[in-house]
């Protein structure tokens, strides 16, 4: 029989970016989507970040860190050290730190240079 | 007229056949438990726990006492204005006991004659359980993350008693405290092919009014493998002077 292979659309996974640390840091009841470039992608536990740099609303850029569950966790959801690169242009909806700093807690990825990504979940 | 099956025609090619299927067997691995101890039901594999981040899955607390109340509270009025404080596990510090029942990380499970050892993804921390009659006495000055742990089975279940825990852990990441008076149970049992159910008790005169007992489950993951953990590679979320979690602003050199 042929091995059914299980992919997870990773808009439709909501995923906790915190797995070594309290998570009070982040308003995890609510969410907010950032568009722009990534700058720097780092595969790297105990957290994986995306640093994508964002327009606001005077058309200055700014740098907004992502954090990410680990390699472990999203390895097993099918992603790699070549999800991001940079100069992507990406969509990712996040949960928003509570200081107001530019940075929140990965919930999805929408969009990686238009397209929607699928990634392959390790059962 | 056919020649029955044991005649000496068959006899040699019988034997070799049988000598061949012998040695096929004992050069090619059976499929089935990695670790098992055979005197035991049989736990072993790599297990994820399910049920979420909280120490209780329907997020129930143990009944905390004086200090303790006063310490969750604190820690609670903290986290719900967006700050984590006591937080060890943000300095890449152990989860430690019981806390690490509840890290969404596999675990492996691996029996051996007289003692039981959990080797878990997270920290890459190693909890060794002698189940040969042995004990450990209540001492603080030797508390640890993980305190000490022995075990003994009582028919398909596997007992785990632990004392000796630091008392600056927590059950999970909301700070939910305990003393070093803390004594732990833990009953594992092979709840169907994929599941395993602990539930586990927490006895802490000095902490809680009343013991406090929750279940959780872990479902089986065959496919998987233990894979490295490192929170020393790139810990972003450090306390800062005031003892708070970092949001991860500084990035990595």
């Amino acid at each position: 029989m042929k091995h059914l292979k299980r992919f997870a659309l990773l808009a439709l996974v909501p995923l906790l970016a915190q797995a070594h640390h309290s998570f009070a840091i982040y308003d995890s009841a609510h969410q907010m989507t950032i568009e722009g470039t990534v700058k720097e992608f780092q595969w790297t536990n105990p957290h994986v970040w995306i640093h994508v740099m964002v327009k606001n609303d005077q058309g200055t850029e700014e740098e907004w860190n992502v954090e990410c569950t680990s390699v472990n966790f999203l390895e097993r959801r099918g992603w790699s050290k070549h999800t991001f690169k940079a100069g992507d242009k990406v969509s990712i909806t996040l949960s928003p730190l509570r200081d107001g700093s530019k940075g929140g807690s990965f919930r999805t990825v929408n969009r990686i240079n238009g397209a929607v990504p699928k990634f392959e979940a390790e059962d | 007229m056919n020649q029955p099956f044991t005649s000496r025609r068959w006899l040699l090619p019988a034997l070799f056949t049988s000598a061949w299927l012998q040695l096929a067997a004992a050069a090619t691995p059976t499929l089935g438990p990695l670790y098992a101890d055979p005197a035991h039901a049989d736990l072993s594999g790599l297990w994820l726990v399910s049920g979420g981040f909280y120490f209780a899955p329907d997020r129930s607390v143990p009944k905390l006492l004086g200090e303790y109340k006063t310490t969750y509270a604190r820690r609670t009025e903290a986290f719900n204005k967006g700050i984590a404080i006591d937080d060890l596990t943000a300095d890449c510090l152990p989860a430690g006991m019981p806390h690490l029942l509840t890290v969404p990380y596999p675990f492996e499970l691996m029996q051996t004659p007289g003692r039981v050892t959990f080797l878990y993804e997270y920290d890459s921390v190693v909890r060794r359980v002698p189940t040969d009659g042995s004990a450990v006495k209540p001492d603080p000055d030797k508390a640890t993350y993980h305190g000490n742990s022995w075990g003994h089975w009582e028919g398909d279940t596997l007992v785990v008693e632990t004392v000796n825990v630091r008392p600056d852990t927590q059950l999970d990441f909301t700070g939910i405290p305990h003393s070093d008076a803390l004594h732990i149970t833990e009953r594992w049992h092979r709840k169907d092919a994929k599941t395993l159910e602990n539930t586990i008790t927490l006895t802490d005169p000095t902490a809680f009014a009343e013991p406090f007992t929750t279940t959780r489950t872990y479902q089986l993951k065959p496919k998987w493998k233990i894979a490295e953990y490192v929170c020393e590679e790139n810990n972003r979320n450090a306390r800062d002077e005031q003892g708070h979690t970092s949001g991860g602003a500084p990035a990595r050199k």
